[in-house]
């Protein structure tokens, strides 16, 4: 055991390379034509890939609890020609994240589909490539890292073989696909600039300059940002998210919604933090964050289709995530403050992975059994899971569990992170935002929630599949496990948080809590009624006759293709015009 | 500076391209224009530093950076692999709705989910 420690160095690739093993070892079943080797090479290679870099995390987390930092170049190369890695206390957290939502949403797919070598084996290269992401050090590293990582999305949103999953895919692929040209612009210019690729050596060159640079730097800061704000999907740049995830396979959009737009936001924090602008840049995001929490909120209420209408909360909530975020690294994240903002915003990116997670897969469980996925028109959902065999209603449970979590219900997780969230942003303007959208969720997650339950009076009864399929106990299972993740995340709060601030504090001094010493006292029950009641309110508002229009000019504002193009040359200028700005006056 | 503005206009006619082109197939040739000007971009602009062919050997110096060509290789890569996959997913749409027409493959399948 003493010698495992001492070599954990060489650990920290494992959550890179042991899934590319894992996707080489699936590969080789589709040797064998269907049956038990094929089946069994196939679970091998999962579980290499998935479960053991899962384990090993857990072999190094006393040495990161401990202040050490694994860094260096891949391969021993001089410092300059290499490319840099740094796993600390931040990739552990985010690859944390990524595998235990992986190892979920692998799982139900068994049950859920899509099966087969195929899938597991490009689910388990992006697994990969989300640790690499998370893990480099190096620009035109996370260039490539980002494209692995957009490639095998592309190819995982298309496996549900709908037509509609073809365009999103489309859609997706396009507009970040350029955006990465962009990111190429952005590379070029500092290494113009520069000659150096690695975040330290650009930094430290910028730095050394009389003029940080000048606009050329800031252009290509600028270049980067925006094309890793494209995969995070804050306003403006969110336009390509709601019809991807909507149309992937449930447990991709699990994947897709609670990891993969968290991880470009926490590797573009490596560069941020060092970066002379990185403060500027970090404050224009925040305010971008705070106001997509609220809009997309309203736009999640408009919506019809039930999963759009989660995916549009995906984008609300990475709108908080971002908003503590930027604020953090506005303020700086060596201070306290700062930290304890990064600490909240991870602490949300996490359970939100967790509550998301299990709510696309307890609805995806539900629209599969009814054929039907209108908001307005799927009614009886538990009684229809029944019906499909489920004696215990785990999948009902599972929803009502996750529902109230991102309503921030007590003792849930959600609960818990919004309450640090607004403890962290006490008396900024971000904070009212935040308790508006918070009531906005409330809203959309009643009117949610009514998929589950008998229809009212007035309501037309709709057909369903006479013979819903079984649900698979594999899919129980992954809803089960997320689930439970949710409620614990509620319970064990403080040691959680914890882990995350010392894990986020590099300097390793003060003990940082990120978790509010007041989170259940009688003002924050109170302030939590008051939010939900004011969300019922919301909703019943919106069930009138003259909210349903206005929902429905909401739902159908004009969307096209070249809007995203539109949208990210918006953004691309504002942040480019803001950080000149800031840095001229 | 005459080499940079025709890359420019290289950029932007690929830029055009994705936008405004209605056809699918005409779009992924943007992204195909918007790929190799930022290549020759890169091998053009990594050529002007330096002037010997960069062997490590005695006498030869100042060498070019090889820096430059060495990311474009796993640019190339990269661009061709996002173009083939970006052709299959046009193929597949073709398949269900009969068309390249950005639009109206948009209107179908929209139809079909009303």
């Amino acid at each position: 055991m003493q010698n495992i420690l001492i070599h954990s160095a060489e650990f920290v690739f494992a959550p890179v390379l042991l899934p590319l093993l894992g996707a080489a070892i699936v590969f080789c079943a589709k040797a064998f034509s269907r049956g038990r080797i094929a089946k069994t090479i196939e679970y091998t290679g999962a579980a290499i890939g998935l479960l053991l870099p899962w384990l090993m995390l857990f072999i190094i987390l006393p040495n990161l609890l401990g202040g050490s930092v694994y860094e260096g170049t891949i391969g021993g190369w001089d410092k300059n020609l290499g490319i840099l890695y740094k796993f600390d206390g931040l990739a552990w957290l985010v690859n944390f994240l990524g595998f235990s939502v992986a190892m979920a949403a692998w799982f139900y797919s068994l049950g859920a589909g899509p099966r087969g070598p195929k899938f597991t084996a490009i689910f388990l290269i992006q697994t990969a490539a989300l640790s690499a992401t998370i893990m480099t050090a190096d620009l035109f590293n996370l260039f490539v890292c980002l494209e692995v990582l957009g490639i095998s999305s592309y190819v995982l949103v298309c496996s549900s073989e709908k037509p509609g999953a073809f365009l999103a895919s489309f859609s997706y692929l396009m507009v970040s696909a350029a955006a990465m040209i962009f990111f190429l612009v952005g590379i070029y210019g500092l290494y113009r600039l520069t000659g150096k690729l690695s975040y330290e050596g650009i930094a430290e060159a910028l730095a050394a300059m009389d003029n940080g640079g000048g606009i050329t730097a800031l252009i290509s800061l600028a270049l980067i940002i925006a094309a890793v704000a494209l995969r995070v999907a804050v306003m403006p740049l969110y336009g390509w998210l709601p019809d991807a995830h909507a149309m992937a396979p449930h447990a991709v959009s699990a994947v897709l919604s609670g990891v993969l737009i968290k991880t470009p936001l926490f590797a573009l924090s490596r560069i941020l933090i060092i970066f002379p602008a990185g403060s500027d840049a970090g404050q224009l995001m925040g305010v971008s964050g705070g106001l997509t929490a609220l809009i997309a909120v309203i736009i999640a209420l408009s919506q019809k289709d039930v999963k759009k209408l989660l995916a549009y909360h995906s984008v609300s909530q990475i709108g908080y995530i971002v908003c503590a975020w930027g604020a953090a690294l506005h303020i700086g994240v060596e201070t306290p403050a700062g930290l304890v903002l990064m600490t909240a915003a991870f602490l949300h990116a996490l359970y939100h992975a967790l509550f998301k997670g299990t709510l696309f897969l307890t609805v995806g469980t539900l629209i599969d059994r009814a054929g039907n996925r209108s908001v307005y028109e799927l009614r009886r959902g538990a009684g229809i899971l029944k019906k499909s065999g489920e004696k215990i209603p785990v999948t009902f449970i599972s929803f009502m569990l996750a529902a109230m979590a991102i309503a921030a219900i007590p003792p849930l997780n959600g609960y818990v992170s919004k309450n640090a969230l607004s403890y962290a942003l006490k008396g900024r303007w971000e904070y009212v935002v935040l308790t508006l959208a918070s009531v906005g969720t409330v809203a959309s997650f009643i009117k949610l929630s009514l998929i589950f339950f008998p229809p009212g009076k007035n309501h037309n009864a709709i057909a369903f599949l006479e013979n819903p399929q079984k649900v698979h106990p594999a899919m129980k299972a992954a809803e089960l496990f997320l689930a439970i993740l949710c409620l614990a995340g509620g319970l064990f709060s403080p040691y959680i948080s914890k882990i995350a601030g010392s894990l986020l504090n590099q300097s390793g001094t003060v003990g940082i809590n990120s978790i509010p010493p007041d989170l259940y006292s009688g003002g924050n029950l109170q302030k939590t009624l008051i939010i939900t009641l004011s969300g019922a309110a919301v909703y019943l508002l919106c069930s009138t006759k003259q909210g349903k229009a206005v929902l429905k000019r909401i739902r159908e504002r004009p969307r096209s293709f070249s809007g995203l193009f539109t949208s990210f040359a918006l953004g691309l200028a504002g942040m480019a015009a803001w950080l000149i700005y800031r840095t001229f006056n | 500076m005459i080499d940079r503005i025709l890359l420019l206009i290289l950029f932007l006619i690929g830029f055009y391209g994705i936008i405004v082109k209605k056809n699918v197939i005409k779009k992924i040739f943007g992204l195909t224009i918007l790929n190799s000007t930022i290549v020759m971009l890169f091998v053009l602009e990594g050529s002007k530093i330096g002037s010997h062919v960069p062997i490590l050997e005695e006498n030869i110096t100042p060498i070019v950076d090889p820096v430059p060509q060495a990311l474009m290789l796993t640019a190339i890569v990269i661009g061709v692999c996002v173009t083939a996959l970006a052709l299959s997913i046009v193929y597949r749409l073709f398949n269900s709705t009969g068309t390249f027409d950005i639009d109206e493959i948009r209107s179908k399948l929209y139809k079909d989910e009303e």
